[in-house]
């Protein structure tokens, strides 16, 4: 009886054998190799960006979007807003994480489809790989914005790498982020001599690369930081030291970070606040330099609204200054090519207050702002009031 | 023996084996280690202290509900704390690179880091709440229909309002430039409802403790305490601590010190 049983059971069995291993080791691969079937995103149709204010610019962080579908969305978004152009990272240790491999797969991605979205991209190179920093420096784990000054012509040849691949598509490309704040130097005091040094070797190579492409020095934050400070040192006597440290052949236009913190955008600029208008300041040493010539871009700006953060104004607020800092930028800055918007989208919450510097959830839901910036940018007729006053009574 | 029986004797097997697994492990798990969980002989607490009411730096010193919080656990743990003020970008870097011990900073869990950290039980949720007057609380989405609801202006609320109008097409929402003007239409019963986090509410609440409402979650947004994945000490004393609050009432008191 129990032969027959085991017998039936084997003959049922036998069949699903083959089927089993094979979805086993389907699973395998796919597991353990990390392997993913290939994503079939379409391009979709070239599109144009409609817009009656080309300096709306948006700073995408596209290079940690793991689909491919999420990438194209973004772009679309950006474009439909009115956007002429995104301020895109391209991190060195992403693509080249061995010397001399490169794996360009996110970077064309990216410009694919921000092309074929018809916005203009403008390319900030940074971020260190293994390979081109010591693991360690004075007893302590070096971040990945380390650049030891052995490891700039290495900089420089990824530079040149990515304005080659890239001759027909991308024009601006911006070295390094924040060099006046330590934390964006390795954690090192900072030192415009040595970024002066690596911007001139960056700008020979991506010179050579593409001759038309445009090289932008900074992008400097603003920041109230003094001489010998272990957190960074003030943008404007950072941008004098590279003035005299020999900057002025080895960059094409200032890259400049412009946030409004608490304040209105009109608020007028002061050596000791961060506020919207203090880029001011560092245009007036370019003029002092004879730089006048050079436009600014400014390459990260905007307010935050989280309901708790000191350093966060309300959301209408938010808004409206924003809306203000254009219509600002437009009338007064003949020099300021681009004003972006730090962030567009992020490609997950980071949980925190920089959330609140978005445009767009990372679920793909539009703020209120969204909505503002796309009317202003299209030309739309604006909603007159977008909130009520407050309760009589009250 | 017959195929029945010996199913059987297996299962019962297994079962004897998982019983006297459990009660190895739990007798045999030992005490946290104090000296091995803070070596420096002090709870080093980082904290950005830019988010008030949870923690502010005013004149030099940190002061708010996680701060008096983070206080009332080394006072459990019956060791002295330092606090580091961080940014929120450096929180969880100071961390990881042992800098300090433990970051209590209005953090949310995130699945994310649990790779690298461990997160206590949460303390307070600061989700977002549907307020409705005492006498008519609303207690379910059907409740909201042809109800006017009160929110400020592209705050997550605003998303959130916008979510609601989705499923009922009669909600009408009315937007406001703060949080505490959405909960005055709703006091002044220019509004039936209003949708503001617990920290606002709370908040709005101390400056008016006479009006009555009543409030249910409509999202969680959980704070917990993060400890470093290999510091399993230092997370079960704090877990443990944190417990203790909880059970004698302490965390409540701190929390309506605070909102």
């Amino acid at each position: 009886m129990l032969k027959t049983f085991r017998q039936k059971t084997r003959r049922a069995v036998k069949p699903l054998v083959r089927p089993a291993w094979l979805l086993l080791t389907a699973v395998y691969i796919v597991f353990a190799t990390n392997w993913s079937p290939l994503e079939y995103v379409e391009l979709g149709e070239a599109q144009i960006v409609q817009t009656t204010k080309p300096l709306v610019c948006v700073h995408t962080l596209l290079e940690n979007e793991v689909q491919e579908w999420k990438i194209k969305r973004s772009l679309e978004l950006a474009r439909e807003m009115g956007a002429t152009s995104i301020v895109q990272f391209f991190p060195w240790a992403y693509f080249e994480p061995v010397d001399d491999q490169y794996n360009w797969r996110q970077a064309d991605l990216i410009v694919r489809h921000a092309l074929n979205q018809g916005l203009r991209v403008i390319a900030r190179l940074g971020l260190v790989p293994d390979w081109a920093r010591p693991r360690e420096f004075e007893d302590r784990a070096t971040t990945l914005n380390f650049l030891p000054e052995d490891s700039f012509d290495d900089f420089a040849e990824y530079a040149s790498r990515l304005a080659t691949r890239y001759t027909e598509e991308i024009q601006h490309f911006i070295v390094w982020n924040e060099p006046n704040l330590s934390f964006e130097w390795g954690y090192r005091p900072v030192d415009p001599a040595a970024y002066t040094r690596l911007l001139q070797l960056s700008y020979r190579a991506i010179k050579d690369a593409n001759p038309k492409a445009l090289v932008l020095a900074g992008a400097l934050a603003p920041t109230n930081e003094a001489p010998g400070s272990s957190a960074g040192l003030n943008e404007t006597i950072y941008l004098r030291e590279m003035y005299r440290s020999g900057a002025v052949p080895y960059f094409d236009a200032l890259a400049v970070h412009s946030y409004g913190s608490t304040e209105p955008a009109e608020a007028e600029p002061s050596a000791d606040r961060i506020n919207f208008r203090r880029l001011e300041a560092l245009r007036r040493i370019m003029l002092e330099a004879g730089d006048a010539a050079k436009p600014v871009f400014i390459t990260e700006s905007g307010w935050n609204d989280h309901p708790r953060w000191t350093g966060a104004v309300r959301p209408s607020q938010r808004l409206q200054y924003t809306l203000n800092a254009f219509e600002y930028a437009q009338a007064h800055w003949d020099w300021v090519e681009q004003l972006c918007i730090w962030a567009f989208r992020y490609p997950a919450p980071l949980n925190g207050h920089p959330d609140n510097f978005t445009l767009v959830s990372p679920e793909f839901e539009l703020k209120p702002i969204y909505y503002a910036l796309q009317d202003y940018a299209r030309g739309w007729e604006r909603r007159a009031t977008r909130w009520l006053p407050p309760p009589a009574g009250a | 023996m017959n195929m029945r029986m010996r199913l059987g004797l297996s299962l019962g097997l297994l079962f004897i084996s998982a019983v006297l697994l459990f009660l190895f492990v739990s007798l045999t798990e030992r005490p946290a280690d104090k000296a091995k969980a803070f070596p420096r002989g002090l709870i080093a607490v980082g904290v950005d202290a830019s988010v008030p009411p949870f923690a502010s730096d005013e004149d030099q010193a940190v002061t708010g509900l996680d701060i008096d919080l983070a206080n009332a656990i080394a006072r459990q743990i019956e060791l002295p704390l330092r606090f580091v003020n961080i940014s929120y970008y450096g929180l969880y870097d100071a961390l990881i690179s042992g800098e300090v011990d433990i970051l209590i900073s209005a953090l949310r869990v995130e699945a994310a880091r649990m790779d690298d950290v461990r997160y206590t039980r949460h303390y307070f949720n600061n989700g977002l709440l549907l307020v409705a007057p005492g006498d008519k609380p609303i207690t379910s989405l059907e409740g909201l229909a042809r109800q006017k609801i009160a929110y400020e202006f592209g705050s997550g609320a605003d998303t959130e309002l916008r979510k609601l109008e989705d499923d009922n097409e009669t909600v009408t929402g009315l937007p406001y430039e703060l949080p505490r003007y959405a909960l005055d239409a709703l006091r002044l019963s220019y509004a039936d409802a209003a949708i503001v986090d617990a920290t606002a509410y709370g908040l709005y609440q101390s400056q008016h403790p006479d009006w009555s409402a009543a409030h249910t979650y409509l999202t969680q947004d959980h704070y917990a305490i993060a400890a470093r994945r290999d510091n399993l000490d230092a997370w079960r004393l704090v877990d443990e601590a944190l417990a203790a609050l909880k059970e004698s009432g302490e965390l409540a008191r701190i929390i309506a010190r605070w909102l």
